[in-house]
């Protein structure tokens, strides 16, 4: 039963690679913007959470609530202020490199605030479903497993659903496809654009908070995530979510298989190696030509 | 101000980088080497070693490979293992280490440079994760502890001549990176260079080896890197495994983008700054993300080209206000920047020179010179035999027989989507067909790249105007007069085709009538302007075959007429494909139509027919 509760903790930790990789590749689609600063949020919102149970004593269900909202007001105020300007100011940045490096900024900067704020030592948000892992035919559930692995098969869910499904879901494809064509026929890409951007910050730090209990944050761990989700993104070649989402399932169970078979040392290194051959060995199937070209 | 003379001036702003670094470095190093500043000053050296190579690479040329952090541990482990396992000094070992590093990023590289734009930096994104997982396990580099130099690192006997003595060599080490990287941005494949980070697609159709420079390129950055990571070794006395992690390498970026991608002197500066802050206050020192992450965002906001940008555009609104003869010297030395070949002198020229008015009648096309000019026109100069492109399951071009001789003017026509572009693209090799052969003058050219079939003479204009933002009309045409294509990166230390290539392009210009416009910028332009310049530069590579795709598009009917006139000279010397969609414009210009539906040729034959052709005239008039 190794393999089975290998493939289980593989699925855990790649749904949440799989749910940043949605995230990225969501507001990459309407923005034209990667975003590494995706797994900054989540870690903000496992440290906040826990700072404020554990050091203040708040009521976990408002030390959330608190948590979301402040990572919500600060994206907000991030999109009023910088997006603002480096997209639509007169100085309009072009290039796909050029807004990259604000992301980079960005979670430099999160993670430096973190750092104050929180200190460098490893916590987590409270466990939210307690309780003994569950067994199943001698497979062993965790519960915080499983409540990731359903959030990140709900949010890839409802995105796929909102894009493929709903006229706002099209018109925020638009905005990204062609931004002032969309403008011209009256989509407020704007608007889109810091919806979608506020909406990935707070998905990104609820499942920060579901996770943490799992993994423990420090301050520098909202970079890997990003990282690894990043990559998930780009083998769905940075437009699709559904294909982000298997991508990050897949690296997911890929590390925990070479952690559990080959070796618990380089088991990472070798997983690594193989995501960058199969970048340089098909690059057009997953994507990175259309990415370049859009 | 002539060509000649602004070039002399590039050749001396070349070496000055490289002598500011030297003078001000030793000084430093010579009075405060032994004290914290000039540790903390020695330290950033070796940081700007790597960004000088980092601006060649991913500044300036926006090959975007995160390889930096990894080769400076090479560099660093490298001069620790040789030095504590086989008691070298830094001297001895970091010519070993850096031929090393070369065979490693050779190999490496010509793997991964195989991948373009995202594909090249998200492969090589892996590199600092794989690395970092090595050496965190790798317990002879010392694991997550670290690995200490415990044999004899430089000459001198006293720790404070130690210290002055490897500050020395570092900055000795840096004035050579910042040489090396100034010489070859400054020359012919400098200009190359440019052309592959603004379009690759481009840079290939204009005689780029692109897969070669790019390959170059990856090794220059990781050599550089690995020369910073040696000096790191020798003045740090200590490699930490944090040397090689992704943020490492991330740090390492918002050090290049702060100073400014494109400059090397910016680069260098942008590494100074970040390292100083980190040493002079502790506070920034602790908080050094929060610092980062406000500097990289507040400089990009400002300026996307970095400080460096900054003091550019500082500069140029002094030298605005400054009444010419008083500018001082200072302001008229600007840094190696990319586009910006204009000394102070020229720009007030430029300001002057009006767009150009081209002279139909006069002009004299410097086009055939060779004794390819008296070649039977009969005899056919391109052949396009049953040639097929799909897509998927989708038929592009249905088995396509074209024939052209060595003069003529010819046009394509058809509907949107028809396949004229995609035969274009065939014949000029950006697209590789599904079937059939691509014959120029009798020799198979079907699989050829772009660049190869350059030196052949197939030159093309494209459908949307590509050319180089940033630099000036002169330059843009003098890409396509490039001798650089065969030389290697590292020639370009010694020698420059530059100036010769930009004589030949200023002769195309001044035959075209289009001198006045020489050192305008060419975003700076009307769109009738840039059409002419991405013509000129067709033209300037002496073409045997000239493949023009949509040049009237966008163009007012005054503007179309005077084009008609100067494509129908240029039919008289060169063989000329036109694709268009202006149907009197190609009517009366060319001796034979060939039109396209759906991808299948429809219709072939001179203007009387296509303009009676019933054919013709359903397809494209809507009769």
């Amino acid at each position: 039963m190794k393999f089975g509760n290998l493939v289980i903790a593989g699925l855990v930790t790649g749904s949440i690679y799989a749910v940043f990789a949605v995230c990225v590749s969501v507001w990459y689609r309407v923005s034209n913007i990667l975003n590494l600063a995706v797994g900054d949020f989540a870690m903000c919102g496992a440290l906040g959470v826990d700072n404020l149970v554990r050091v203040r004593n708040w009521p976990l269900p408002l030390a959330i609530i608190t948590t979301l909202a402040v990572v919500g007001i600060f994206a907000f105020a991030y999109d009023r202020i910088v997006l603002r300007l480096a997209q639509d100011g007169p100085r309009r940045q072009e290039g796909i490199v050029i807004t990259f490096f604000f992301t980079f900024a960005l979670s430099f900067f999160i993670d430096g605030v973190a750092k104050m704020l929180f200190g460098s030592d490893v916590h987590a948000a409270p466990a939210l479903w307690n309780g003994q892992s569950l067994t199943w035919a001698s497979l062993n559930l965790p519960r915080a497993g499983l409540l990731v692995l359903g959030c990140a098969l709900i949010v890839g869910g409802a995105f796929w659903f909102y894009i493929r499904f709903t006229l706002g879901g099209k018109a925020m494809e638009a905005s990204g496809e062609n931004s002032l064509g969309a403008r011209i026929v009256g989509i407020d890409t704007r608007r889109y654009r810091m919806l979608i951007f506020i909406g990935t910050a707070v998905i990104a730090a609820i499942f920060g908070i579901v996770e943490s209990p799992i993994t423990g944050y420090t301050y520098l761990s909202g970079a890997t995530i990003s990282l690894t989700g990043f990559l998930a993104a780009a083998y769905g070649g940075f437009r699709k979510p559904g294909r982000a989402l298997l991508a990050g399932l897949f690296i997911g169970i890929l590390e925990a298989l070479l952690g559990g078979y080959v070796s618990a040392e380089y088991g990472d290194t070798v997983m690594y190696a193989i995501l960058a051959a199969l970048v340089l060995i098909m690059p057009r199937q997953l994507g990175f030509e259309s990415a370049v070209g859009g | 101000m002539n060509t000649l003379s602004s070039l002399g001036t590039s050749r001396t702003r070349s070496l000055m980088p490289t002598g500011l670094v030297l003078v001000v470095g030793a000084i430093i190093v010579g009075v405060w080497g032994d004290q914290y500043t000039g540790s903390v000053f020695i330290l950033a050296l070796c940081y700007s070693i790597v960004t000088a190579g980092m601006a060649v690479q991913i500044g300036f040329s926006q090959q975007i490979a995160f390889s930096q952090s990894v080769f400076m541990g090479v560099g660093a482990y490298g001069v620790a293992m040789l030095n504590t396992h086989y008691n070298m000094s830094v001297l001895e070992a970091t010519p070993i280490v850096l031929v090393a590093s070369a065979v490693a990023a050779l190999i490496l590289g010509s793997v991964v440079t195989r991948a373009s734009g995202l594909a090249l930096a998200v492969a090589t994104l892996m590199l600092p994760l794989i690395a970092v997982g090595y050496v965190s396990s790798a317990g002879f580099l010392g694991g997550a502890v670290g690995a200490p130099l415990t044999g004899n690192l430089w000459p001198g006997s006293t720790p404070e001549a130690v210290a002055v003595g490897g500050g020395l060599v570092t900055v000795v080490f840096l004035a050579i990176a910042v040489f090396i990287a100034s010489r070859i941005l400054t020359s012919d494949i400098g200009l190359e260079l440019f052309v592959l980070g603004v379009d690759e697609r481009t840079a290939a159709a204009m005689g780029v080896r692109t897969p070669r420079r790019k390959l170059e390129l990856f090794v220059l950055g990781c050599v550089f890197a690995a020369l910073g990571g040696a000096a790191y070794a020798g003045t740090q006395q200590f490699v930490p495994e944090t040397l090689v992690d992704p943020t490492a390498e991330l740090a390492l970026l918002i050090m290049l983008f702060i100073g400014g991608r494109r400059s090397i002197i910016g680069a260098v500066v942008g590494a100074l700054i970040i390292q100083y802050l980190q040493g002079a206050w502790n506070w920034v020192s602790v908080n050094i993300l929060v610092v980062e992450g406000l500097l990289l965002t507040v400089v990009l906001l400002v300026d996307p080209e970095g400080l460096a940008g900054i003091v550019n555009t500082g500069l140029a609104w002094l030298r605005d206000r400054l009444p010419e003869g008083r500018i001082p010297l200072a302001l008229k030395i600007q840094p190696v920047i990319a586009g910006q070949n204009l000394s102070a002198g020229e720009t007030a020229e430029t300001a002057e020179a009006g767009e150009f008015a081209l002279q139909p009648v006069t002009v004299s096309i410097p086009v055939l010179p060779d004794g390819a000019a008296e070649t039977e026109t009969r005899t056919p100069l391109l052949a396009v035999t049953d040639v097929g492109k799909e897509y998927g399951g989708l038929s592009v071009l249905d088995d396509i027989t074209i024939t052209l001789p060595s003069r003529g003017l010819f046009g394509l026509c058809g509907p949107n989507g028809a396949g004229k572009s995609t035969l274009l693209n065939v014949i000029g090799g950006s697209v590789p067909p599904s079937h059939g052969q691509v014959t120029l003058d009798g020799a198979d050219i079907t699989r050829l790249p772009p660049h190869e079939r350059f030196y052949r003479g197939v030159s093309r204009t494209f459908q949307a105007v590509h050319l180089i933002g940033g630099r000036t009309v002169l330059d843009n045409v003098a890409v396509a007069c490039l001798s650089s294509h065969q030389a290697g990166l590292a020639t370009r230390v010694v020698r420059s085709g530059l100036a010769e290539a930009r004589e030949k392009a200023s002769q195309t210009l001044d035959d075209l009538g289009m001198g006045g416009m020489k050192n305008r910028e060419v975003s700076s332009l009307t769109l009738e302007s840039q059409r002419m310049v991405e013509l000129a530069r067709a033209l300037a590579a002496r073409p045997r075959l000239l493949l023009l795709d949509e040049p009237a598009s966008g163009l007012s009917q005054d503007q179309r007429r005077r084009l008609a006139v100067l494509l129908a000279t240029l039919g008289e010397r060169t063989c000329v494909l036109l694709v268009e969609h202006d149907l009197e414009l190609v009517a009366q210009v060319s001796e034979r139509i060939f039109v396209l539906s759906a991808g299948r040729l429809v219709f072939d034959g001179g203007p009387e027919d296509f303009r009676a052709s019933p054919v013709v005239n359903s397809l494209l008039v809507g009769l």
